[in-house]
């Protein structure tokens, strides 16, 4: 069995399951009497702790297990949903998420785990001794909430015995069995567990396999390879006593068993050959069918199968018992009656010497819950088309990505050998066929990273999805009522965008609810409904996606802004005086700007809007705040679908190729040198009726050269968006706009100021890519 | 070679299943809840039925019993036997089960060897359920 693709499956699969507890919870907590979506949160609880019965996830069980428990009772209306029963579950919930996290990151849940899940399990446990079932709870409590363990439990067989082929003994009588487990450390003890084993007085058989899997690949050099991993099982004819002895030193790490018994039980003389296993286990599934066609009403099929069943068992016992009621069976009808064929399967259970031993191994856990009664029936959903959904790891998404960005890069470069071929070579005709490949080309890597951008796409819903639960405890916190309404989550975004859009968001609502939204006493003198509404909006306009955080709060206090803003020194008394209401509540946006009178937990202590408004222009993505006081405030956020492909306009200055990202620019110009109008220092033109102030990109980049004009004298200005303003740059020449993939600066290079990265060049150089906005502050 | 459909909600529960089943030389097959499973019999050509049905119990949908019992009522020519397997370990689970027409009842999580002795037994297969009981794992 490959584990580790197992435990992929695990931990993708327990992911799933715990976002959909998450989701479904707060549903239910909308609608307590829905039993569909009580049904549903029970399954996915069931289904997360089946999975954990795959693997020795101990206390991950332990906690999901009575979080099944607890929802079954509420689902059986034994009790009551509460809003504490929902925090506690979350809260289990959100632990279980930190094992998965272990288990995926070491394969394995960190030792000292028990500790926190013996704490939520009884938590939740708690729940439900509170309830009215108290005595079978309690006694449910105090039974482990393991699943029974194969190799302990009541089984009259320890499992570790199929290991060995007691059959081939059975003619010998006082076979002992055990099983020696050597400690890790045994070798520093001077102990020799192989020796040990190999000297076991009469030993008959001795058969050893790694106590856990041995490492494979890189998990090698991590192994202490100092430690033992062996478990031994092996029997012997040997008297106990004298067994026991040899085993002295380490009697602690060897578990015992009479092999005797079973063997003479269940492997008798006539049938050496079939394993007891074999034989108990059919003898069971005989009883089984026995059972089976004793229970009235069953249609055709049921005998047919009961009997295919029958037939089958009887094929896998060897034997003359066995051949003759193969024949037996054989001349019953094809049609035979549940009663006659139950009646010839009574008389003619194969080897009635076997112990008929049910399927079932015992399991004491819930001795008094009636689960069978009472289990779901859900069959009335209508039947859809099962959705195909291929699962890929993200970094196959990521290479193929990366590798379109070289393909876009690299077909780039076409239009420069056509220059090449016509220029340097003379080749006009081969220029223009160079050129028309380059057509085809670029119209299939424009598919292909269309594309391949879908595949990327996720729905905003993605990460609004737990802001339910934020709001929910926020809330909750604060005293305050909030509504949270979601629209348009079906808006689709680049997953990178998608992702760091999570921490902004938060910070938003964090604050919405802290500063926005007024306490219910408040918001009723005010004469609003008492519970306040956060609505998160988002669509698609044109190439951006626009998410809005709209409250009906409080709103944004300007003069409190501007006071503020002063005092800590942001900005001057007399600049403040003259900044519009509108203007004015921008000032939050600045670093280390905080209203709040007091630090709270929740909105920090003045990393506040300034951090939201980095992260997102980070993403190229760009905030804006509309504030009316006493009535909300929204905050407006424009993201780029996509972060993976940029397109620029390539400029040139001083000699140095530049790129400007295109979507800032608002329009290229020429402008006679004549009409370019200095006051002291500064520069502007007037556009359109339109002031524009000019900044020389040379300036800027602390370059000592003078824009040059072309042969007509004009100069060329580059219009972009600032601030909600125009600024013109004056450069040298444009030359183009062109797609690129760009490259954030790293190393020392990452804190240069102005820069938004370097992308590759279709001729193999490296162009620098600005970030006006930096550059202009 | 024998098939199996291997019915379960729960992914990692068919990945588990269905690589036990296949690595004792059966073809396996999934389905996600009892409604597909339904559907899978039916796109079944006759000579090429399963021989064996793995089915958990709570599943959304349809659930186990009702599969067993949507199963037992259709015209088929080979009505294969069912192991029911669930993590409920109550002998009225195991009755349920019974009620519904399974053939046989493991409990979650399967053993490897029960599982795979249980569907060699059922399915006939001599060689399988020799080879499970006799000392594979040395």
């Amino acid at each position: 069995m490959n584990q580790a693709d197992l435990l992929d499956q695990f931990v993708i699969e327990a992911r799933e399951c715990l976002e959909a507890i998450g989701k479904r919870l707060l549903d239910v907590e909308q609608d307590p009497d829905n039993d569909e979506l009580l049904n549903d949160l029970f399954r996915s609880v069931h289904t997360l702790k089946g999975n954990c019965g795959l693997f020795e996830f101990k206390p991950l069980e332990r906690v999901v297990h009575a979080g099944e428990d607890l929802l079954d009772r509420v689902r059986h209306r034994t009790l009551a949903y509460s809003a504490a029963l929902a925090d506690a579950l979350l809260e289990a919930m959100d632990y279980s998420a930190q094992l998965i996290e272990q288990i995926e990151r070491h394969g394995r849940i960190e030792d000292g785990a028990d500790a926190g899940s013996i704490a939520h399990a009884s938590a939740l446990r708690a729940f439900v001794c509170d309830s009215a079932s108290a005595s079978s709870a309690e006694a449910l409590a105090a039974l482990p909430v393991v699943a029974a363990d194969p190799a302990s439990g009541e089984d009259v067989t320890p499992s570790w015995m199929s290991r060995l082929d007691l059959a081939a003994f059975a003619s010998k009588s006082g076979v002992l069995a055990l099983r020696y487990l050597p400690e890790e450390g045994c070798f520093f003890k001077g102990e020799d567990p192989w020796r040990l084993a190999r000297t076991v007085p009469g030993l008959l058989q001795l058969k050893v396999e790694g106590a856990c899997a041995w490492p494979q690949g890189d998990e090698r050099a991590a192994w202490d390879c100092y430690q033992c991993n062996l478990d031994i099982v092996l029997c012997t004819d040997a008297p106990r006593a004298e067994v026991e002895a040899h085993f002295r030193c380490v009697a602690e790490q060897v578990a015992w068993c009479d092999a005797t018994v079973n063997v003479r039980t269940a492997a008798p003389p006539s049938d050496g050959a079939v394993s007891p296993l074999l034989r108990k286990r059919a003898a069971a599934l005989w009883n089984d069918q026995c059972e089976l066609l004793a229970r009235a009403g069953h249609s055709a099929g049921t005998v047919r199968a009961a009997r295919r069943a029958l037939t089958n068992l009887l094929s896998c016992v060897e034997g003359a018992a066995a051949s003759a009621a193969s024949a037996s069976l054989a001349e019953l009808s094809e049609e035979v009656s549940a009663s006659s064929l139950l009646t010839w399967a009574r008389s003619n259970a194969p080897a009635a010497e076997a112990v008929v031993v049910a399927t079932l191994s015992p399991d004491a856990r819930m001795p008094d819950t009636d689960i069978a009664a009472v289990l779901p029936r859900i069959e009335d959903s209508p039947p859809a088309a099962p959705q195909k959904v291929l699962k890929v790891g993200q970094e196959k998404i990521d290479r193929l990505m990366e590798l379109i960005g070289e393909m876009v890069v690299a077909k780039n470069s076409l239009p420069y050998l056509a220059q090449r071929a016509e220029e340097v070579f003379q080749q006009r005709e081969l220029a223009r066929e160079i050129k028309a490949q380059y057509a085809v080309i670029n119209r299939i890597a424009d598919d292909l990273q269309h594309a391949i951008m879908q595949v990327r796409m996720l729905p905003v819903g993605a990460v609004f999805q737990r802001f339910g639960r934020l709001i929910r405890d926020i809330s909750r916190k604060l005293g305050k009522e909030v509504n949270l309404v979601v629209e348009g989550e079906d808006t689709e975004a680049d997953k990178n965008v998608i992702e760091s859009l999570a921490d902004p968001l938060i910070h938003i609502l964090r604050n919405s609810l802290d500063h926005g939204i007024e306490l219910p006493a408040v918001r009723r003198a005010a004469g609003k409904a008492p519970a306040g509404t956060i609505r998160i909006v988002a669509r698609q306009e044109s190439d951006r996606v626009i998410i809005e955080i709209q409250d009906d709060g409080a709103g944004v206090n300007a003069a409190r802004v501007r006071d503020k803003a002063v005092e800590r020194g942001l900005i001057h008394a007399d600049q403040a005086a003259t900044l519009s209401d509108d203007d004015a509540v921008q000032l939050i946006f600045l670093p280390g700007f905080s209203t709040a009178d007091q630090i709270s937990d929740l909105s920090g202590r003045g990393v506040g809007m300034d951090v939201v408004r980095t992260a997102i222009e980070r993403i190229n993505g760009g905030v804006e705040l509309t504030s009316v006081q006493g009535q909300g405030t929204t905050l407006r956020l424009s993201l780029p679908l996509s972060m993976a492909v940029t397109t620029v306009m390539v400029v040139e200055s001083a000699g140095r190729q530049l790129g400007v990202p295109m979507d800032l620019i608002v329009e290229t110009v020429r402008v006679p040198a004549c009409d370019i109008h200095h006051f002291k220092q500064a520069r502007t033109t007037v556009l359109r009726g339109r002031v524009v102030p000019l900044r020389a990109l040379n300036d800027l980049l602390a370059l000592d050269a003078a824009p040059i004009p072309n042969d007509a004298g004009e100069l060329a200005v580059l219009v972009i968006r600032h601030d909600n303003e125009s600024v013109g740059l004056l450069v040298d020449q444009f030359q183009g706009a062109s797609d690129i993939i760009l490259k954030p600066l790293e190393g020392v290079l990452a804190g240069l100021i102005g820069f938004a990265g370097t992308a590759l060049m279709g001729d193999g150089g490296v162009l620098m890519v600005l970030n006006p906005k930096e550059l202009l502050q | 070679m024998y098939r199996i459909l291997v019915v379960d909600d729960a992914a990692t529960v068919r990945m588990y299943h269905r690589k036990l089943l296949s690595d004792a030389g059966w073809h396996t097959e999934e389905a996600l809840n009892g409604v597909e499973a339904l559907e899978c019999v039916h796109a079944q050509e006759s000579d090429e039925a399963f021989d064996l049905y793995v089915v958990d119990v709570n599943m959304p949908r349809m659930d186990g019993y009702s599969f067993v019992r949507e199963l037992r009522r259709l015209e088929l020519r080979h009505q294969a036997p069912v192991v029911m397997v669930s993590t409920e370990a109550q002998r009225q689970d195991v009755d349920a089960a019974l009620d519904a027409g399974a053939n046989g009842y493991l409990v979650k999580p399967a053993q490897p060897l029960d599982l795979v002795l249980s569907a060699a037994l059922l399915l006939g297969d001599r060689e399988a359920a020799r080879a499970a009981t006799q000392g594979v794992r040395t």
